[in-house]
């Protein structure tokens, strides 16, 4: 009991003496998880969200969609509905395709003749106004949404103004914007909403050169036996369209089709950056990790207690970021599973294998940043722990004699870099990230904007989402990476200052020692922005589904550009500060 | 400039430190000049403000009021680019610690005020090869300070401070943390320069390094409370007691 308290005390001592690289720990951490977190789970939050508005609206197990609304099509409808499998129905109904026009945008529309008082089967919930009355019109939920409709408004549908009734979801038809059921003859194969009208006015509206099928909703006596029943009823007189519930809902899952890569792949990039961002400062705190070691040995410590010790306390934290994301994720899921509104429910949020792959990330954060520094105070002596100074790289003649021939700036930024090229690695890294997040959004902005065919203005609902959601991970990756520049920058200026100090005895200006500071940062900038870009394009095209149009080279350019002069600026307020402290105090207190 | 123009002048400085309880005046109202050619020795006890002194000297920290003109200038306002040049041209530093940057061989330490300032590479080596074999350490010029001895690091330190020929070197402490025969190779160095004519400024509490100088000056809680001028030629009575000889 005496070493649990002893190690709590002392992980929690060492977190308020380091506050700002815990915090950094946990921001990092939290958005990685949260965003991988977000992308494993989606698919499956969607399908949860199906399968909650279908039991909540008695979503039928098949929807038949006829050809026409003929003798012959409702004949086979009918037979269909009157089989031993099926225990209920709803239907033959009618199914008009038309033009929509409110707000000021217009879109293709499916109509559906609806009864005022729905039956057992497919019984939409309304979520506002009322359902179904003569004269009125009941608009699907995505649908309304998108097109900015409340209940009250006037829609015109095909020529006919009506008053909007009543907002209601329902299961039996694919979320906005695929509410078509095209029928076996084709229909119009824009992109479309849903709107209901009483069963006269939906086939008073079909008189209108409209083209118009019929359409039957089954309850099955084993709903998971869709495709036994399609099968048995092949070779039907009239060919039928038969969309199943599991069609339903795996149509719904391609709302999230490009999310889900997006935010997987954002995970595991901002993992990498919380990774390069927790090791740079790991590392710059290895000195001081070998000395406490050494005290903790020195006072009789076993290693395995110095061990837990020392690893402790970024373990801890990581798996408290991770909890922290696995909490964002599921406040943040219902909007991203659900982006068009058209289905109702609660998500579960992240379980099994999501909650697998964030805990390896968390903990891969927390051990591979922690884990080198940490054997290697294990390792050291005792007393050689105890007097340990930082071990800066090796004597390079070469790079000295190359760093001689430059101006002085570019000769301290060379040499400082030169000091750690295990950090320069990390922030080239870092800036890897940044730019393949970058290059990828740019990419996505130059592809062609599709829209929902000639019939419909409004934008691509999909592509909205999309965008939204790479601009947002790509937001994230941009501020964890200037975290982790200033973060670099500061830990460079701190180390080094006694060096500079010196070199400021000598003669360098403070802004020739800045401007060093600055070029640290900036010389491995320039190959891992070079780098980010040839990874974002190729990660964007693995991701992609079908031809892909490169974006324009200046855009590229100017990417990395703002991404180096980002990084010289962000560095210019630490190295400021640092190049102002006084070289008389800082030579003192080495000294001391 | 003129030869009767002091190379460093300071009138009225004053040097406070912190505030309330811990408020000290490190420096107190301290008037010097110290003409071209001359070696002076600062000393006193532990506290007593002279390596403050040689700091403000420097540039390496402002004074809180007073004057302080080197080589004809004023330098007291001067800002912290201007001070760097000043010591790029005119100020050579010798520290205590010695201050060597540990992944630069010898030779690279002395030739990096040389390359601050604007020397080429080639010139700047060689002024650290002649300076290196001034100071007796020619053959130890590719090695690291972590392969050197005490003396051996305060000498490049001492060829470093000359690398730009400056007018005056200020010295800290030179012998501070240094064994007796390392501390006698560094008071040949220094009486070498002052052979040559080159201003020093030393603060010890080293009565040997003092007896090397031109004049004596004592300092107790930050004024000078005596300034003696010691014998005019070679090291005098004093030099030779520690085995220079004048």
């Amino acid at each position: 009991m005496g070493r649990v308290v002893l190690v709590v005390r002392l992980v929690l001592a060492d977190v308020r003496r380091h506050k700002t690289h815990a915090a950094m720990l946990v921001l990092a951490v939290t958005a990685a998880t949260a965003t991988l977190a977000l992308g494993l789970s989606l698919y499956n939050a969607s399908q949860s969200l199906y399968v909650q508005t279908r039991a909540a609206t008695a979503g039928p197990d098949l929807v038949l969609l006829a050809p026409d609304t003929g003798p012959a099509s409702t004949a086979a409808l009918k037979t269909l509905a009157n089989d031993p499998d099926v225990v209920d129905h709803n239907g033959p109904y009618d199914i008009v395709y038309g033009t929509l026009t409110a707000r000021g945008y217009s879109s293709s529309v499916v109509v559906h003749g609806a009864s005022p008082t729905p039956g057992a089967v497919d019984r939409p919930l309304v979520t506002a106004g009322t359902w179904v009355r003569r004269g009125g019109a009941v608009i699907e939920r995505g649908f309304a949404t998108a097109l900015g409709v409340k209940v009250g408004d006037r829609v015109v549908v095909s020529g006919h103004t009506y008053p909007v009734v009543g907002i209601a979801v329902t299961a039996a038809t694919s979320i906005y914007p695929w509410s078509a059921g095209i029928g076996p003859l084709g229909g119009p194969s824009d992109y479309t909403g849903l709107l209901w009208l009483t069963a006269p006015e939906a086939r008073a509206l079909a008189g209108r050169d409209l083209t118009i099928t019929t359409a039957l909703d089954l309850k099955l006596r084993d709903p998971d036996a869709t495709e036994a029943f399609r099968l048995a009823h092949r070779g039907l007189s009239v060919r039928l369209n038969l969309h199943s519930w599991q069609f339903i809902a795996v149509q719904d899952g391609h709302i999230v089709q490009n999310t889900q890569p997006m935010l997987v792949v954002g995970g595991w990039l901002l993992g990498f950056l919380a990774v390069t961002g927790v090791a740079a400062l790991a590392a710059g705190r290895a000195t001081e990790q070998t000395r406490r070691a050494g005290l903790l040995k020195a006072v009789g410590a076993t290693p395995g207690l110095i061990g837990v010790v020392l690893l402790t306390e970024y373990l801890v934290l990581s798996l408290l970021a991770e909890a922290a994301g696995l909490v964002v994720a599921r406040l943040v899921e219902p909007a991203i599973a659900n982006p068009t509104d058209s289905r109702i429910g609660h998500v579960v949020g992240p379980a099994g294998l999501t909650l697998a792959a964030t805990t390896a990330l968390a903990l891969a954060a927390a051990l591979l940043t922690t884990l080198p520094p940490t054997v290697r105070a294990l390792r050291t002596a005792t007393v050689a722990a105890l007097t340990s100074t930082a071990q800066y790289s090796r004597h390079r003649p070469w790079l000295t004699s190359l760093s001689s021939l430059l101006p002085t700036p570019l000769l301290l930024g060379l040499r400082l870099t030169a000091r750690r090229p295990g950090r320069a690695v990390l922030h080239s890294c870092s800036t890897a990230v940044t730019l393949t997040g970058l290059t990828a959004l740019l990419t996505f902005y130059a592809q062609p904007v599709r829209g929902y065919g000639i019939a419909s203005s409004l934008p691509n609902g999909r592509d909205v989402v999309d965008r939204r959601l790479l601009l947002a991970v790509t937001v994230l990756l941009v501020v964890l990476a200037l975290v982790n520049t200033i973060a670099m920058t500061w830990m460079t200026a701190m180390e080094a200052r006694t060096s500079l100090a010196i070199t400021r005895a000598l003669g360098a200006t403070p802004g020739q020692v800045s401007a060093g500071l600055s070029f640290a940062q900036l010389l491995p900038a320039v190959p891992g922005a070079v780098a980010g870009v040839y990874v974002g394009v190729v990660l964007f095209a693995f991701t992609s589904r079908g031809p892909m149009s490169m974006p324009p080279r200046w855009w590229l350019v100017a990417a990395v550009l703002a991404t180096l002069l980002a990084t010289a600026a962000l560095t210019a307020l630490p190295a400021r500060l640092a190049a102002r402290r006084s070289v008389a105090h800082t030579l003192s207190a080495e000294a001391a | 400039m003129n030869e009767s123009t002091p190379l460093v002048r300071v009138r009225g400085l004053v040097k406070e430190h912190g505030d309330g309880e811990s408020w000290v005046r490190a420096v107190d109202d301290v008037d010097l000049e110290v003409p071209q050619g001359q070696t002076v020795a600062v000393m006193g006890p532990s506290g007593c403000g002279k390596s403050t002194l040689l700091h403000l000297l420097g540039g390496l920290e402002r004074p809180t009021s007073g004057e302080i003109w080197v080589a004809g200038r004023r330098t007291d306002g001067l800002s912290e680019r201007a001070l760097a040049r000043l010591r790029r041209r005119s100020i050579g530093f010798v520290f205590q610690a010695f201050h060597l940057v540990d992944e630069l061989t010898a030779a690279e330490n002395v030739e990096l005020p040389a390359l601050l300032a604007g020397r080429s590479p080639r010139a700047a080596r060689r002024r650290a090869d002649v300076l290196l074999e001034q100071v007796e350490l020619a053959d130890r010029a590719r090695h690291l300070p972590s392969e050197l001895s005490g003396g051996q690091r305060q000498r490049v330190a001492i060829a470093r401070a000359l690398a730009n020929e400056p007018q005056v070197v200020l010295a800290d402490e030179p012998t501070g943390n240094l064994d007796s025969a390392a501390t006698l190779d560094v008071l040949r160095i220094f009486a070498d320069l002052r052979a040559t004519g080159q201003t020093l400024v030393v603060v010890t509490h080293d009565e040997r390094v003092a007896a090397t100088a031109d004049r004596l000056i004592s300092m107790r809680d930050g004024m000078f409370v005596d300034d003696t001028q010691l014998a005019g030629t070679g090291t005098g009575r004093l030099g030779g007691l520690v085995g220079l000889e004048g």
